[in-house]
């Protein structure tokens, strides 16, 4: 009996999501201390409660209902999210929260990263499709633009970053070729590159340049592909003033965090100083003086990392982040180990959307990336997103379990 | 090579394995590497400080704005105040009854002002008590050492040192709701004081400045260890912009005086541009009552009286117009060409649609346009009526600025009712109003609706001579950073009026001032040609309001007056002569004519520098 648990229990995912999980209960419970909001933490213990169920519920499945769940779950989030841009209220700068669905804290785009990362999955592992046809391709890229496209209206920055941070890994993964990801990856660097000024916008075209060249098959694609880069990169102006002013402000903060100390500058610059403070051992749990502030508005939700980073300084946070990564290089063995072609490349796409929250969150609590309010998974508050990422460990156990099916 | 063979060989390779390891591990490094470097090497680099310290910031309040008239006297002054502030997490809860006998504030509500501020943040100071007067403020300084936690704040508020209260037109602030607060975003904290309505509010944004703040450095108790970095994040609070209206200090304060007593509106405009030189709405409120701390029991009394006191009724409220409305008409029938200067009709002092009978004040005989707008005809007006039609009259009526928004720049305003043929229809069914509907129309009566402010903007046009100005409190906006001046541009917009008609309404008008059988009389002013017209406005809540618009110098106006008196009785004989001592005020500087004036003109008493202080009834 306990040899097949052994075999087929993945206690890995299992354990580190739990792990993860009751150290954000601690953090939520701490950022919410003395605000008499005991209510948000006892949300988010049911919330927790509910994704420990998913998780198992995920976890037993058969793969073969999963694989059957993924079109209509697909089609069913796309025509949410399209029902959410056309009646969508706004609520907090942004249309993510569905203004009937808000007591259950039903935030679809969560769940809408999941069933596009199970649909390009199961996309790409056809027995008919050819990844190196570029219609296959196309078709591949659409299944993960179109959702991005209506969260990039909503207009949710953040989130749909993590859309495209997920197609690279996972067509990676499934075998395109160097030059394609060269081609889709150059136009993003040089986008971000234009944001950041002159010299980075050319250093960024250079680099698209020898990364186009080095990869190319082709030197007329190549060319073409570098054309589009150069006419993205001039765009982005263009595109940046469209977006609302609270995130151009959250770009430029991040650009120049001087230019708003007072806005999402200030958050920063208490992040760091949450976190800097914290020191190799911390001030212990629920003195975080910066925690207790409350000077850091989205604390419970973006700025979760501080908690640990402050109350349990740098032990504390480096082991918060040492799970992560250990449950990051676990996903890329599951990956490896299943035979189930679809399995392999959905678990690609977890371990991509993971990886990518870990990097944009907690680079953003320790100002290294752009504050663009996306949660860290199974720390920050919210019962969408908490339930989300556990439904994804829970697919991670399923396709270790079944790692042997074809 | 086939392209599926090529496809199967490079799926997960174990290259690709590598590569994607290598990114995570990547990733993780670097953040372990920068939480290294902040909580390590920073945190020893800065020393032992930045393991106790954490960073505060100060808000430091801007100066409000000021208000100025035409003349530059001030209308709207700021000063100081200041306001007890608790810091939650620092305060001893065992201190509250001595800081209750301090501020003689029950505990309760101190304490539920505390509980506020600690819902926002426990470790920033919370207001808990406004506008403390300087006996407490050393009461409280000469206990401070017992009250940790305890401090206060300077900050403006509002005074009013003129005359003149004008509070509908200047509006008022108060602490901002909690509504609004979720509403209105960043910018604004618990506590703030907002424009709350008349120009405070519609130019809140300018008004307020930008607040600065301080960044300092606290331990973990909470005691201040200095600036952080050198204040190098400090953000220094700017002085909101001043405004200097059109309004003219002393002749509004006249007008209140003389309106004093009564309910209703006045409203003088500057025929040139629009600009508000005057506006009156009665019964009004003292601003002062808002300056500081306003009491629950003064909210209440203001909000709760049927006169309605807080209510602008020169731009909110639709009031039937009366014969003051009758230009209209003779603006549509004679720039249709329906009749001329010649056309004449005989009034026998009734006039006959169907089976009613409507009645006019007197047998006028042989009445052409400019004698029925003099005289007030009604039976004239009647019978035009059907010559020009529903839809004409509804026409003009919009052209002159009815039934639509001023376009005023004091936020909210009623757009008035000008009926047409759709809206009967929607009231009362289709083809069940007949032309009957439109007899009392003719005469500003029936199914009609103006604001005071609306007819102020219709008489300058006639002024005018046919040109709509937006009407505007505010002449300049004085940028006290740059010291930029910048004036408001208001819209124009022509009534699509001939020279020629606009000429015999304004001639009627001047007849029905100065011209024996003329209405106005009362409004006469020594040696100044007025024009005008009286109204008196049948409404269904009681006594007749009594209605003047009218205008002075008659050549060359510059100004244009709309006052209407609740329940006054004839036009004539409240408010026609009102406006004539408003406009003697505006135009002469005071008022000439104490001993020479006929009986019906409100007694007023004047003070030594010709103010008028008091109406006496």
């Amino acid at each position: 009996m306990f040899e097949y648990f052994k075999e087929y229990f993945d206690f890995k995912t299992f354990f580190i999501t739990i792990a993860l999980v009751v150290v954000g209960l601690i953090s939520v419970y701490s950022a919410t201390y003395d605000a008499g909001a005991g209510s948000i933490f006892q949300r988010q213990l049911g919330w927790a409660a509910i994704g420990f169920v998913g998780m198992i519920v995920t976890a037993i499945l058969p793969l073969k209902t999963i694989h059957r769940l993924v079109l209509p779950g697909y089609v069913i989030l796309l025509l949410i999210l399209l029902v959410l841009l056309i009646v969508g209220k706004t609520v907090s700068g942004s249309r993510s929260w569905f203004s009937l669905a808000k007591d259950l804290g039903g935030q679809p785009s969560e769940f809408a990263k999941a069933a596009t990362l199970l649909a390009l999955a199961a996309f790409l592992s056809r027995t008919t499709t050819i990844i190196s046809d570029p219609k296959h391709l196309f078709a591949a890229i659409a299944i993960v633009v179109v959702p991005m496209g209506f969260v990039l209206a909503q207009p949710d920055l953040g989130t749909s970053m993590v859309f495209f941070a997920m197609l690279l890994p996972v067509l990676y993964w499934a075998g395109v070729d160097n030059f394609v990801l060269a081609a889709i990856l150059s136009p993003v660097i040089v986008a971000a590159g234009a944001l950041f000024g002159t010299s980075f916008f050319i250093i960024s075209v250079a680099a698209s340049a020898v990364l186009l060249y080095v990869s190319r098959r082709n030197r007329f694609i190549a060319a073409v592909a570098f054309a589009i880069t150069l006419a993205v990169g001039v765009s982005v102006q263009f595109v940046y003033e469209r977006l609302p002013s609270y995130q151009q402000k959250r770009i430029m903060t991040f650009l120049n965090p001087e230019a708003d100390p007072l806005g999402s500058g200030y958050n920063v610059l208490q992040a760091k100083v949450a976190i800097g403070s914290g020191g190799l051992f911390g001030k212990g749990y629920l003195q975080g003086t910066q925690t207790q502030l409350n000077f850091i508005p989205e604390q419970w939700t973006d700025f979760i990392f501080c908690v640990p980073g402050e109350e349990f300084g740098f032990f504390g946070a480096s082991i918060v982040l040492i799970l992560f990564g250990v449950l990051l290089m676990h996903g890329i063995k599951i990956a490896s180990a299943c035979k189930n072609r679809f399995s392999s490349i959905a678990a690609i796409g977890i371990t991509a959307v993971f990886a990518t929250h870990v990097l944009i969150n907690i680079g953003m609590s320790m100002g290294l990336m752009p504050v663009v309010g996306i949660p860290l998974p199974f720390l920050s508050y919210g019962g969408s997103a908490l339930l989300a990422t556990m439904v994804m460990s829970g697919l991670l156990m399923n396709f270790w379990a079944n790692r042997k099916e074809y | 090579m086939s392209t599926i063979i090529h496809h199967q060989e490079e799926f997960g390779t174990l290259q690709r394995q590598r590569v994607l390891r290598i990114i995570i591990l990547g990733i993780v490094g670097v953040l372990l590497f920068r939480l290294y470097q902040l909580q390590l090497f920073y945190n020893v680099e800065l020393g032992k400080k930045s393991t106790e310290n954490s960073l505060r910031s100060i808000v430091k309040e801007p100066i409000r704005g000021y208000v100025f008239d035409r003349n530059g006297n001030l209308l709207v002054d700021v000063g100081p105040s200041y306001t007890l502030m608790v810091t939650p997490a620092e305060f001893d809860e065992r201190n509250l009854s001595l800081l209750s006998s301090i501020l003689h504030t029950d505990p309760a509500s101190i304490e539920e002002r505390i509980d506020r501020g600690r819902m926002h943040s426990r470790f920033s100071p919370t207001r808990v008590k406004r506008d403390i007067d300087f006996k407490t403020l050393s009461a409280i300084e000469e206990s401070i050492y017992l009250l940790p936690g305890v401090s206060y704040q300077v900050e403006s508020k509002r005074y009013y040192p003129s005359a003149a209260h004008a509070s509908h037109l200047l509006g008022y602030c108060k602490e901002i709701s909690d509504a609004q607060l979720a509403r209105m975003g960043d910018y604004y904290k618990l506590g703030d004081l907002i424009g709350f309505s008349g120009l405070e509010a519609s130019y809140e944004t300018m008004l307020r400045g930008q607040k600065g703040f301080e960044f300092i450095a606290v331990n973990a108790r909470g005691q201040i260890l200095g600036s952080f970095e050198d204040g190098r994040n400090d953000v220094v609070p700017k002085e909101g912009f001043d405004l200097i209206l059109g309004l003219d200090a002393g002749t509004q304060a006249v007008a209140e005086s003389l309106m004093a007593n009564y309910r209703g509106s006045l409203v003088a405009l500057d025929p040139s541009n629009g600009l508000i030189l005057a506006m009156v709405s009665k019964p009004d409120f003292d601003p002062s009552v808002f300056s500081g701390v306003t009491p629950i029991e003064d909210w209440n009394r203001l909000n709760s009286d049927s006169t309605k006191p807080m209510f602008n009724r020169a731009t909110m409220t639709r009031y039937p117009p009366g014969s003051t409305f009758k230009m209209v008409l003779a603006a549509a029938a004679l720039e249709e060409g329906i009749i001329d200067e010649k056309y004449r009709i005989t009034c026998y002092g009734a006039y006959r649609f169907g089976n009613r009978t409507f009645k006019d004040l007197h047998v006028h005989g042989s009445t052409n346009i400019v004698e029925a707008v003099q005289r007030s005809c009604n039976v004239f007006f009647y019978q035009l009526i059907h010559k020009v039609g529903l839809e004409k009259w509804g026409e003009y009526a919009r052209r002159l600025g009815f039934g639509q928004p001023t376009g005023v720049d004091l936020g909210e305003e009623t757009l008035g009712l000008v009926p047409s043929s759709d809206y009967f229809d929607r009231v009362y069914g289709k083809g069940k109003w007949t032309q009957g509907y439109l007899v009392s129309l003719a005469i500003g009566q029936g199914e009609l609706g103006v604001s005071p402010l609306q007819m102020a903007v219709y008489t300058a046009a006639l002024a005018n001579g046919g040109t709509l100005h937006q009407p505007h409190a505010v002449q300049y906006i004085r940028n006290k950073l740059t010291n930029r001046v910048d004036e408001f541009q208001h819209r124009t917009q022509s009534a699509g009026l001939s020279p020629q008609v606009v000429e015999l309404i304004r001639e009627g008008m001047k007849r029905a001032v100065n011209a024996p059988g003329g209405t106005g009389g009362t409004a006469r002013i020594p040696n100044i040609v007025v024009a005008g017209k009286t109204g008196t406005a049948e409404n269904p809540h009681g006594d007749d309001h009594s209605w003047f618009v009218g205008f002075a110098p008659f050549d060359n106006p510059t100004i244009a007056v709309a006052i209407v008196v609740e329940n006054a009785g004839y036009g004539g004989s409240k408010a026609a002569p009102i406006a004539g001592l408003v406009m003697e005020r505006y135009l002469l500087g005071s008022i000439q004519r104490y001993h020479a004036r006929p009986k019906s003109v409100p007694r007023v008493s004047v003070d030594s520098t010709g103010v008028i202080t008091q109406a006496v009834q």
